[in-house]
């Protein structure tokens, strides 16, 4: 007990140097507390989220995969060329895209909460019902067949179900896009856009799920510009066979927030959102399936005209450690190794973290080189006060104080002094470490963001949405027909975590405290060698 | 009977012999004076006696026991109390404070430590006011008191003096060897170590130590 009452005298009696230790603890202190909670912040922002998110999956093949595998068997001494185009269209050829039945029974996975799916087509308009265009007459003139599919990459491995069931491997494929987007809905939960409302219906109601009625929904664009009000039958037909014309009862009006860059783009008027319609699955695969029997009935052309669509399934999770399980739970189910398993909401939730992952990284870094710098200030210090103070420890050892006890009590009065340093750096730490993260954080979201437009500008394409496909990332594996998801890729820079609300927890504390404790023991360790080493007889004889 | 005892106790700093073959007995209640010339072994004797360092041969004896077999801490804290030559006080401590220190270290369960200290104090001629003075603020005889107030704060059976008179002067080198006298007096067993005659001619037994020459 005297140990902490002399420990407590001495700090107050040689206050200049106590004070000068407990600056540098200060400093210490408040660099280690921001650099805590800023990697505490990061950490709380990835828990948080990753235990309130649902995720969603959908599984596509995996076509780099496959590449891989041919360019691994490539034998330069017995081949000529590089990569084996014809050996890969045969490998996609054979590859058995999956079926609605096999996304059906990868879905009974335990894992799995909610299965939804979509179904695609490209169709044209009729002279009655035309898609809303920019261009003229002539430039549109059935156009919307865009042969070869240019500079298509590997990187976009992960269609689902890929167009025509993934046997268009490469640009060399034909590939057939209509006026119109024509999307079918499994169920409502399938219809993201209306569930995070970036579309609404302005006038009538949706059609009811599962309905094989051929209702749809339209864009307002749409509507004012064919002059269709709801209730109204429109027209639209195959683009392959223009004498196949299919009716639909508008039976809804939506109105969407989605951009329309994408107008006029490669793809096709057909990927303007405008021209997009709505309709439930079961009624677009009915007819799919009424093209196909068209397609065979009709004898006097070779050429397939059916109407394709694209299926792309999306399994929902109750949260990541569901979605994790459900890779083991679909292999064991029967699913094909060259299929993969990917989710986009990870992928944008990962990349919404990188700057503050980054910013944790970095500041990771800076407390080690804070903390070796302080301690080494330390060490010092405390060997020059052990010295400074060799006449007191050699009277306390005189007097017949055990020098074990002498060296708690220097342990101590470093303790005390560090524990003040601490507590006083965790508040100031505590009222600057959101500022200072948050205006970190926006620096280093500035510089990734400058960096990405530096690259951008570098290849002189512009930034941001509608940018060139090959700044895809290569595997995204998003529903195809809905063009959002593309925007979230190429805005994801605007969903970057820009700002924490509260970052010093008691984990934080707990650590500042286990810091000092360590900065104490480290500091006080080369004092107390010095303590152990003394003798006391020497100094004193020394001295007189 | 003797309180400590030295038999045939060698020391030498390297190969120089300092002390060869010394053999004293020391009792309570008397006042033992060891005289000898300068390099004779005189303070390295009182540091074999105070536990500081060991004898090369030879045996210590306190109350019965080898003091080289027993905790020297706890012999130095306890049993005896040593007066050094500069007094060797905490030199930011006040007088008082120095008391409690050495009160506290040697584990003495006195109630209330401060006031006990101002007594010890006051009975070698320090006032409240001086018992509560940093030690640098005190005069060289007032630190000797203070010296004496520490050695005798947890009541030992022994005290050691190395030198306590050397820096005094005539007034003050009395009341100090009159403290010393009283101590004697109440049973304690005095040893001073000193190279004054008029010293030794107050103590009741004079050792002399007899510097040994180099061959």
């Amino acid at each position: 007990m005297y140990i902490f009452k002399n420990a407590f005298k001495c700090i107050g009696r040689s206050l200049g140097r106590n004070v000068l230790i407990g600056i540098i603890a200060l400093i210490i202190a408040v660099s280690a507390c921001i650099g805590l909670s800023i990697r505490q912040a990061a950490e709380n922002a990835k828990t948080d989220t990753l235990e309130n998110m649902s995720v969603t999956a959908t599984i596509s093949y995996d076509r780099q995969s496959a590449m891989n595998n041919i360019m691994e068997d490539f034998d330069p001494s017995k081949q000529e060329g590089g990569f084996d185009r014809e050996q890969f269209s045969e490998i996609m050829d054979n590859a058995q895209s999956l079926t609605l039945e096999d996304y059906k029974k990868y879905a009974s996975a335990e894992s799995v909460k909610d299965f939804y799916y979509t179904l695609t087509a490209y169709l044209n308009g009729t002279d009655t019902f035309e898609a809303v265009t920019t261009e003229t007459e002539e430039e549109n003139d059935n156009t919307s067949s865009s042969d070869n599919f240019p500079g298509m990459p590997g990187g976009m491995g992960g269609f689902s179900g890929g167009f025509g069931g993934g046997k268009n491997p490469m640009g060399g494929g034909k590939m057939s896009t209509g006026d119109f987007t024509v999307i079918g809905y499994s169920s409502d939960t399938a219809m993201t856009n209306f569930q995070n409302g970036t579309t609404s219906v302005t006038s009538g109601v949706v059609f009811d799920e599962a309905t094989e009625d051929l209702n749809c929904i339209i864009s307002e664009e749409l509507a004012t510009f064919n002059n269709i009000s709801v209730e109204d039958v429109i027209s639209i037909s195959n683009p392959q066979n223009e004498e196949e014309v299919y009716e639909l009862t508008v039976v809804g009006i939506y109105k969407s927030s989605e951009s329309n860059d994408l107008s006029g783009s490669m793809f096709g008027i057909g990927q303007d959102p405008a021209n997009k319609i709505y309709l439930s699955a079961s009624a677009l695969q009915k007819i799919i399936d009424a093209s196909a029997e068209a397609d065979e009935a009709n004898t006097d052309s070779d050429e397939e005209t059916a109407i394709k669509g694209t299926l792309a399934a999306t399994y929902a999770f109750a949260d990541v450690d569901s979605y994790n399980a459900f890779e083991n739970e679909v292999r064991e189910l029967g699913l094909d190794e060259a299929y993969t398993i990917s989710s986009s909401d990870l992928s944008q939730f990962e990349n919404s973290l990188r700057p503050l992952n980054t910013l944790s990284s970095t500041a990771g870094w800076f407390l080690i080189v804070i903390l070796i710098i302080g301690a080494a200030i330390l060490i010092v210090l405390n060997i020059f006060n052990v010295r400074e103070r060799k006449y007191e420890i050699g009277v306390l050892t005189a007097m017949g104080m055990k020098k074990g006890k002498v060296a708690l009590q220097f342990l101590v009065e470093t303790l005390i002094v560090t524990m003040i340093a601490i507590i006083i750096g965790a508040c100031v730490g505590a009222v600057s470490s959101v500022p200072v993260t948050n205006t970190l954080l926006e620096n280093q979201i500035a510089s990734q963001q400058q960096n990405e437009n530096n690259i951008e500008n570098n290849f002189g394409r512009p930034g941001g949405p509608g940018g060139d496909m090959p700044s895809m990332p290569g595997g995204f594996s998003g529903n195809f027909s809905d063009i959002k998801n593309f925007d979230d890729v190429f805005d994801s820079t605007a969903n970057y975590i820009s700002e924490i609300d509260s970052a010093m927890n008691l984990t934080v504390v707990a650590q500042m405290l286990g810091i000092g404790l360590l900065l104490t023991v480290i500091a006080s360790a080369a004092s107390i060698s010095f303590i152990m080493r003394y003798d006391p007889l020497k100094i004193l004889a020394n001295r007189d | 009977m003797s309180i400590l005892s030295l038999k045939d106790i060698c020391f030498s700093y390297g190969k120089v012999k300092v002390l060869q073959n010394i053999s004293f007995e020391f009792e309570k209640g008397k006042i033992y004076c060891i005289v000898g010339k300068s390099g004779a072994g005189k303070t390295t004797l009182l540091s074999l006696l105070s536990g500081l360092t060991n004898a090369d041969s030879g045996e210590i004896i306190y109350n019965g026991k080898d003091i080289s077999k027993i905790d020297k801490y706890k012999y130095r804290s306890k049993y005896i109390g040593v007066i050094f030559q500069s007094y060797n006080l905490i030199t930011k401590f006040t007088a008082a404070e120095n008391v409690v220190l050495s009160m506290d270290v040697s584990g003495a369960k006195i109630k209330n430590k401060k006031q006990r200290a101002i007594e010890l104090l006051e009975s070698v001629g320090l006032d409240e006011d001086e018992a509560n003075r940093r030690i640098l603020k005190l005069s060289g005889g007032q630190q000797q008191r203070v010296a004496i107030a520490r050695a005798l704060s947890y009541n030992p059976d022994i005290i050691l003096a190395d030198e306590p008179t050397g820096n005094l002067d005539g007034e003050t080198q009395n009341e100090i060897m009159a403290i010393f006298r009283r101590l004697a007096d109440e049973g304690k067993c005095v040893i001073l170590v000193s190279h004054s005659p008029e010293v030794a001619k107050l103590c009741d037994i004079c050792y002399e130590l007899q510097k040994i020459s180099k061959k």
